[in-house]
């Protein structure tokens, strides 16, 4: 268990992170998700040493390293805005690290060198800090946190100082690096993209709490409350009373029609939020190949997106946001606003959480 | 000498784009800074009359006699007293600057009107305070002897020490300034990676901090050691004119001594001494800016 927060909190007087508890695997790429103001990044200082904990305590392979400087913790972050030495070339801010530990010149030199190969800069070691993009100096920050193999590897929202395009491209080669090095990640990022790429488990936060740990998969198809929900993807949503049960199919009667929710072995109370995911539903032109529920309604706005076209419909009392696969779309009539439409999902496609 | 020619270039280019408000700040500099700096050089190379008068006469024997030992001696001490006091400022003044540029708000402003405020006064009165206070009847010796420190009155007034500190009190803004603005600017996330990346404190001060504003010292070091080499009513009054300092000689030589061409040569080497300096300050600026610049 390279790290374990036990009920580890920060009061500023302004804002407060409630106890967080923690367990972070070896070898495990974890994220701390949420809004700005959300506390993940306090989490994370913390684990770096930058904050000293109100109450609880952290602990690194066993120790408890609560109260120890973020110098004396085996634990390297790669920052925000890489925080690279200007007064440094590329190679000795990578091997700034193990100048400090006294390393023989030859060990600093080959791991220095390697460590540049894995982000793929070697080229660039003799260049100053400022000679190079913001990519390059993002490959830099995690060559030199890496480079000493800390216990831990901090990223603090590692690719949000860089443009689009190239951050979508980072995310990728972060992924492979990561794969690579096999050291223990915990990043921060209020991106829910770069958290469901990344990451092997997530905790989703919102101010100052912890609201779920798990896998992406968990998170995005059982979140526990309708932030989470609303937070890893968009969702449509509709309120409604649970009538009967029938070996797990629940039948639930809502303002625009009554819906099968299929969910076996849990007791769901009375009044729920049924939360669908647009890409689980489909839009159909006629009444042929319906699942088990069906809704209808008229085609308000569409936006085409290349890979999918993103439908907005309207019903009765709600609106719908509807996602259809271009190899899907192509096989069928084009839609225009104002066409009549049915979308249909299947009964175990839905979530259903207790009506806030 | 393609030295002088970029130089030659950049100042043409300067003077096109030097803005049209500008100009009167650019005359006054050349009427009042730069003629007058001509005229002691070309007084440097002529002669004195018996009578303290000039004569047109070309020729280099107040330089000879400047290269006298006695005054090379001279020269050379009031080098040394002027390194002393530029270091002793940095000592005095680093700490200051580090703790104005960590203070936040209202502590910050404050703490820089204070180092200004001295500067309301007059400087000859802000020196007689100070003859006031480091006295044998000062304000200081009265305390020391009232809380029975010592027997007798510490002598500090008309002694080197009284200098340094007269220079150092006179001086210590000039220095702070821009030290502070250098600590101001450096990144403070930049500190957090040395610690980070298992520098302690005070490794992070001297492999991150210092080698980030050490241009910020060497100008503020410039700023206070170039006017010290000239300067000549701190060390008089302070220093009980018993001990000869440069800026006293020449002073003396312009105005007991009659002797303008001697003083106009002694001025003139001082300048260039000055002028290395500036250079070797340029040099440097050019280097790490042109880092900065690529």
């Amino acid at each position: 268990m390279p790290l374990e927060l036990k009920s580890l909190s920060k009061d500023f007087g302004g804002f407060r992170l409630s106890p967080l508890d923690l367990k972070i695997e070896r070898g495990e790429f974890f994220c701390l998700l949420g809004p700005s103001g959300c506390g993940k990044t306090t989490a994370l200082r913390l684990m770096g040493g930058f904050e000293t904990a109100t109450s609880g305590s952290l602990f690194l392979k066993g120790s408890d390293i609560t109260k120890l400087p973020p110098h004396k913790r085996n634990i390297h972050t790669v920052f925000q805005r890489y925080a690279l030495f200007p007064h440094l070339n590329v190679f000795e801010n990578v091997a700034f690290s193990l100048r400090l530990k006294k390393r023989p010149l030859s060990e600093i030199q080959e791991r220095v060198k390697e460590a540049l190969k894995l982000v793929e800069i070697e080229n660039l070691a003799t260049r100053k800090t400022n000679q190079i993009s913001g990519g390059q100096s993002q490959r830099v920050a995690l060559a030199r946190a890496i480079v000493d193999r800390p216990d831990v590897l901090l990223l603090d929202e590692p690719l949000s100082a860089l443009d689009p395009a190239l951050r979508t491209k980072m995310r990728e080669e972060l992924k492979a690096i990561c794969k690579k090095v096999q050291l223990t990640f915990v990043m921060v990022t209020h991106d829910q993209e770069e958290a469901l790429q990344l990451s092997d488990r997530m905790a989703v936060m919102k101010d100052g709490i912890c609201l779920q740990v798990g896998t992406p998969k968990a998170i995005y198809e059982d979140p526990v409350d309708s932030f989470v929900a609303r937070f890893i993807g968009p969702v449509n949503e509709i309120k409604g009373e649970i009538v009967e049960e029938v070996e797990g199919v629940h039948a639930v009667q809502s303002l625009c029609g009554t819906f099968k929710v299929k969910k076996n072995g849990v007791a769901l109370p009375k009044h729920i939020s049924l939360l669908l995911r647009p890409e689980k539903m489909r839009i159909l032109r006629t009444k042929a190949n319906v699942h088990d529920n069906l809704i209808e309604g008229q085609i308000q706005e569409l936006s085409y997106l290349g890979s999918r076209t993103e439908y907005t419909v309207k019903t009765k009392d709600n609106a719908f946001k509807v996602f259809e696969q271009e190899l899907e779309r192509q096989k069928k009539r084009s839609l225009n606003p104002g066409d009549k439409v049915f979308m249909t999902w299947r009964s175990e496609d839905s979530i259903v959480l207790p009506e806030r | 000498m393609s030295y002088l020619k970029d130089k030659s270039d950049s100042l043409q280019t300067a003077a096109k784009t030097i803005p049209a408000s500008a100009w009167f700040f650019m005359s006054w500099l050349v009427l009042m800074t730069l003629i007058p700096f001509f005229i002691i050089v070309g007084m440097s190379f002529l002669e004195r009359t018996e009578f303290g008068n000039i004569r047109f006469h070309f020729n280099f024997d107040n330089y000879l006699v400047t290269f006298n030992v006695v005054y090379l001696k001279v020269l050379l001490k009031t080098l040394w007293l002027a390194l002393i006091a530029t270091a002793s400022c940095l000592v005095v003044g680093f700490p200051v600057a580090y703790y104005l540029a960590k203070q936040a708000g209202p502590m910050k402003q404050m703490g820089l009107i204070l180092l200004f405020i001295p500067f309301w006064t007059n400087f000859i009165l802000r020196i007689y305070g100070i003859v006031s206070l480091l006295g044998n009847n000062g304000l200081l010796n009265q305390m020391l002897l009232h809380y029975q420190i010592v027997d007798s009155p510490v002598r500090i007034l008309y002694t080197r020490v009284g200098v340094y500190i007269g220079l150092i009190y006179n001086y210590l803004p000039f220095l702070v300034v821009p030290v502070y603005s250098a600590l101001e600017k450096l990144d403070p996330t930049l500190r957090e990676a040395s610690f980070d990346l298992g520098a302690g404190r005070i490794q992070t001060f001297f492999k991150v901090v210092i080698p980030n504003i050490k241009e910020g010292v060497f100008v503020g070091s410039l700023f206070v050691f170039i006017p010290m080499l000239g300067e000549y009513v701190i060390p008089d009054l302070l220093g009980g004119a018993k001990e000869a300092f440069l800026g006293k000689v020449m002073v003396d030589q312009f105005f007991t001594m009659q002797n303008w061409p001697l003083g106009s040569a002694m001025a003139t080497l001082l300048s260039v001494i000055m002028l290395f300096a500036l250079i070797l300050q340029n040099r440097w600026k050019k280097n790490s800016g042109e880092a900065h610049a690529a």
